[in-house]
């Protein structure tokens, strides 16, 4: 492997480029599904393959292949160095990288199971267990899930850096479908959407007491079969973990991302409402509210030691005390802010270009105790628990949620359950009205697999620290 | 099909996978083996103030095995067709099958049926070069600075091969070429969108892309705010297809509709939605993108999702459409690798007899949306969806576009807002998807916020 990357540093510089990186990467996934208690979907996948990155005349050129081979690199240097030249004839301003220290490492995620070696009828009876736990008289579907992925990657540029990586991420969860009469309810745990997610082994999965979640998680879901809807009108709403980890992700995370903000991301999944004149002046939210982008803290799924580009991991502060103060980004947008990267670019394989992503952008905690003590100390409002939909605009800046499940709250205590849950809002308005945050004993980190973005598609892993938190005059309940 | 004989490079190709897929299936000792396989180039050009800022290429292989050992399913992918990859598949599917449990509903692999050949190929697209690329995002960029704008967008070219090899007897292959560009110029604050896609890089326009999305963003400028509320619509052909693929995904899935989590569940043969509203799939159409047969090596074809309004069919693969009681698929299998299963993947909605311009022209007071952005489902039994208008939004009033307004967030029951349509222009579109839809207006969709641009 070493011989190879050596092969391609000298290749892209005998071919001009001012600038090069190659990455050899091999993903490891494995997906299990089970269903009724039986297992439905039971998949392993492997994937390997080299990806040659090259500024030459002062534009970008990328081509990967999945032959890792000495032939197969030279030809993917070549195709890189065309593709640069191509695009130079369309290139304004040269492209200039934001210095780093060339880095000689490794970095390995710490864990305690390697999710892949547990045999799969150890990991297939948890889960045929939990979901023969979650019974109802109208539970369809009951279904549990597992997944893991192991990146292992050398990296190499023309610069001197030479680092290896072996990420391991693991994750897993529950839901009960309770369908009647036409209608069709879910209930999940720990999160929606196949569950919940870190860097770690399988001990992340044995943490999470799947089958002894599981009656709850069923009767929630048949409660919410004969619930109510929530009505409309403005609220003052809590926010549980899961949806706040969301509503981070969307409101905060991506604006914050550089290259969305400079126009390059626009013709997809849009721009930013935090342009270049807000850095450092803005008030994006309330004096409650502290972020930042941690890509060092530990069980974190944006965790990692070096990012694509080989910057080392580091937390950025982004919003303090209510004030936006920074941004995610790479070494080609960081001199637009005058700073040094974020080191934030990550490629979802060897046959992507690394983008800015998120790492782990995190709701620091606050003061308000526990979600019970913040509930206590609520007079008249709701408890808005789990991710069920999610849509903002172009911008980031109207939003509107769905939840699983709905509570009133009433003089401090839990009340009323409600079905078909929606909040709405403008971000900084929004963040502007959050007046409590759970402390640290609240504080945890979320994963969210399936992060969108770029070009040909790409899909990230990352995380998103919060405390559950509290919300004044939110519209609350829109439905069609 | 037979394999056609290895007299061109494409041919060839196509050739060597079906001889690496017998070769497999033949070695496998499972009891049942199936095997697809995929490989391909994608070439992709990013840009964006009015320069271009990615410009990518990939060549990439996949593998797709599925094997039964004692009635149970394994299932592996690999990336490589190289004998120790393929081996490490085989054996990993192997392993998962040997630890799964039975599927007592398993009917066994579909025989081969006859398949319909598609000429989907075009050389041309397959071998354009970075250079080609570059000169249609010029272009385009171009057309955006003759007004002051800027242009953002992709042009990419795709071309690959499929084949599926099974031990039930399916050996059949494939190739095909996809170009597909769009652009979003934006001048001051108004921006403008357009989008093409086709087999063919020749068939898509720059220039004429470039000044439909200039034009569009030149006329959108300082928008104005307007409440929210219901709103006649004129929806372009990229809105309704967004609307369209997501009420495919929620609605014409037949594992959904088996297992009760479809809107259609226990409804077909029923009214869904207004006499006015035909649905289908059709893969062998040349107004889509075609492919022969699906990822199980079954014919594709035309499949009547809603017909006049009532719910006619859903889309199965093999498995599904045994357990729901049909001798045979629709041609609408998945890659064994998806849980999902099946999906209608080439959808058309049936046009009337009026024209975009027409529409317009005899709506009192309305808006004429561009495209959605980030759609998502609220409510999937109810076929709820919210999303916002995006790059060119207007207010029409007495057959004229009066001025852009500011994005609008839509929540809208999709088969109820379908059911008010009351004009369809009789030109089909296609868009990326692949779906191919004409313009239609709604009387009064749900818009339930408004944004700040």
């Amino acid at each position: 492997m070493e011989a190879l990357l050596e092969r391609a540093v000298g290749l892209m510089e005998q071919a001009g480029a001012s600038y090069g990186d190659v990455r050899i990467r091999r993903d490891r996934t494995e997906r299990l599904a089970v269903k009724n208690g039986r297992p439905e979907h039971i998949a392993r996948s492997e994937s390997a393959g080299l990806g040659v990155r090259v500024i030459v005349n002062g534009a970008w050129g990328f081509f990967g292949t999945h032959r890792i081979e000495e032939a197969a690199l030279e030809d993917a240097v070549r195709q890189a160095v065309a593709i640069a030249r191509a695009s130079a004839a369309a290139q304004t301003d040269p492209v200039q990288l934001a210095p780093v220290d060339p880095a000689h490492d490794r970095y390995d995620t710490p864990f305690t199971k390697d999710p892949l070696a547990v045999p799969l009828e150890d990991k297939l009876d948890l889960l045929v267990r939990a979901t023969k736990a979650m019974t109802g008289p109208n539970i369809k579907l009951a279904e549990a899930f597992f997944s893991a992925f192991i990146t292992d990657q050398d990296f190499a540029s023309t610069e001197g850096a030479r680092i290896q990586q072996q990420i391991v991420q693991t994750g897993g969860g529950i839901a009960a479908t309770a369908i009647a009469d036409g209608d069709l309810q879910v209930r999940s745990y720990p999160n929606s959407f196949r569950g919940n997610f870190g860097t770690g082994g399988y001990e992340l999965v044995e943490a999470m007491d799947l089958v002894g979640e599981a009656p709850r998680v069923a009767d929630e879901a048949e409660a919410l079969l004969v619930a109510p809807t929530c009505p409309e009108g403005r609220r003052t709403i809590i926010l549980d973990g899961g949806q706040l980890a969301l509503q981070v992700h969307e409101s905060c995370g991506h604006p914050i991302e550089l290259d969305r903000v400079l126009g390059m991301e626009i013709a997809y999944a849009g721009d930013s409402f935090l342009t270049l004149d807000k850095l450092g002046t803005y008030t994006y939210g309330s004096e409650q509210v502290n972020i930042v982008a941690d890509a060092t803290c530990a069980g974190g799924l944006g965790t990692f030691g070096y990012d694509d580009e080989g910057v080392p991991a580091q937390s950025t502060p982004i919003v303090e005390a209510g004030r936006f103060v920074g941004y995610l980004t790479s070494r080609e947008t960081a001199p637009a802010v005058n700073r040094p990267s974020s080191g934030s670019m990550r490629a979802s394989g060897w046959n992507r270009i690394p983008l800015i992503r998120m790492t782990n952008v995190n709701l620091l905690p606050g003061n308000a105790g526990t979600l019970d003590d913040l509930i206590a100390d609520t007079d008249d409002g709701l408890l808005l628990v789990t991710n069920r939909s999610w849509s903002i605009d172009n911008k980031r800046l109207n939003f509107q949620f769905g939840t699983e499940m709905c509570r009133e709250i009433t003089n401090g205590r839990l009340g009323q359950v409600y079905r078909d849950a929606t909040y709405t809002g403008i971000t900084p308005q929004f963040w502007g009205s959050c007046d409590a945050i759970c402390g640290p004993e609240a504080w945890r980190l979320w994963g969210t697999p399936n992060c969108g973005k770029g070009q040909p598609g790409q899909t990230a892993r990352v995380g998103h620290g919060v405390a559950p938190a509290r919300f004044r005059n939110v519209q609350v309940g829109v439905t069609s | 099909m037979t394999p056609k004989p290895a007299r061109n490079p494409v041919a060839a190709r196509e050739a060597r996978l079906l001889d690496i897929g017998q070769a497999f299936v033949q070695a496998c000792e499972a009891d049942e083996t199936d095997l697809l396989l995929a490989d391909g180039r994608t070439l992709l050009t990013r840009f964006a103030g009015n320069r271009i800022h990615q410009n990518v290429g990939t060549e990439e292989a996949v593998a797709v095995i599925r094997v039964l050992v004692d009635g149970r399913l394994g299932v592996a992918t690999a990336d490589s067709f190289e004998g120790e990859a393929l081996e490490t598949a085989r054996a990993s599917a192997l392993a998962i099958a040997r630890a799964s449990e039975p599927d007592p509903d398993w009917p066994g692999l579909p025989a081969p049926r006859p398949v319909t050949s598609v000429d989907a190929y075009d050389a041309a697209t397959g071998a354009a070069p970075a250079e080609a690329r570059a000169q249609f995002a010029a272009t385009v960029i171009g057309a955006a600075r003759e007004k002051g704008g800027e242009a953002a967008g992709i042009v990419e070219v795709s071309e690959g091969a499929l084949a599926v090899v099974s031990s039930a007897g399916v050996a059949v292959a494939t190739s095909h070429t996809q170009a597909e560009a769009n652009a979003l110029v934006t001048c001051g604050n108004g921006s403008g969108w357009a989008e093409a896609v086709g087999m063919r890089l020749a068939d898509l326009d720059a220039e004429r892309l470039g000044r439909r999305a200039t034009l569009k963003a030149d006329i959108s400028r300082d928008p104005e705010p307007l409440e929210p509320g219901r709103y006649d619509v004129i929806l372009e052909p990229p809105a309704v297809g967004e609307w369209l693929q997501y009420l495919a995904y929620v609605a014409f899935s037949g594992k959904d509709v088996d297992e009760g989590r479809s809107p259609l569940a226990g409804r077909l043969g029923q009214a869904v939605t207004g006499q006015q509203v035909s649905i289908w799939d059709d893969a062998l159409d040349y107004r889509t993108l075609p492919a022969p047969f699906d990822y199980e090596g079954q014919p594709t074809g035309r499949l009547d999702l809603i017909r006049d309004g009532v719910a006619e069919g859903v889309a199965t693969n093999h498995y599904r459409a045994r357990k729901m009681g049909n001798d045979a698929s629709t041609g609408h299998g998945l890659p064994a690798s998806s849980s999902a299963e099946c999906l209608p993947m080439h959808l058309f909605m049936q046009g009337g007899d009026s024209s975009a311009k027409h529409l317009l022209a005899e709506t009192e007071r309305g808006l004429l949306i561009t495209r959605f952005h980030y759609t998502n489902i609220l409510d999937p039994m109810k076929t709820v969806l919210t999303g916002m208008t995006r790059n060119g939004t207007f207010l029409v009033e007495d057959g004229q576009i009066v001025h852009a307004v500011r994005n609008l967030r839509y929540t809208e029951n999709v088969l109820e807002a379908l059911a008010r349509i009351d004009g369809l222009s009789e030109q089909m579109t296609l868009v990326p998807g692949p779906c191919v839809v004409p313009t239609v207006r709604i009387r009064e969709v749900a818009f339930t916020g408004t944004t700040e641009f």
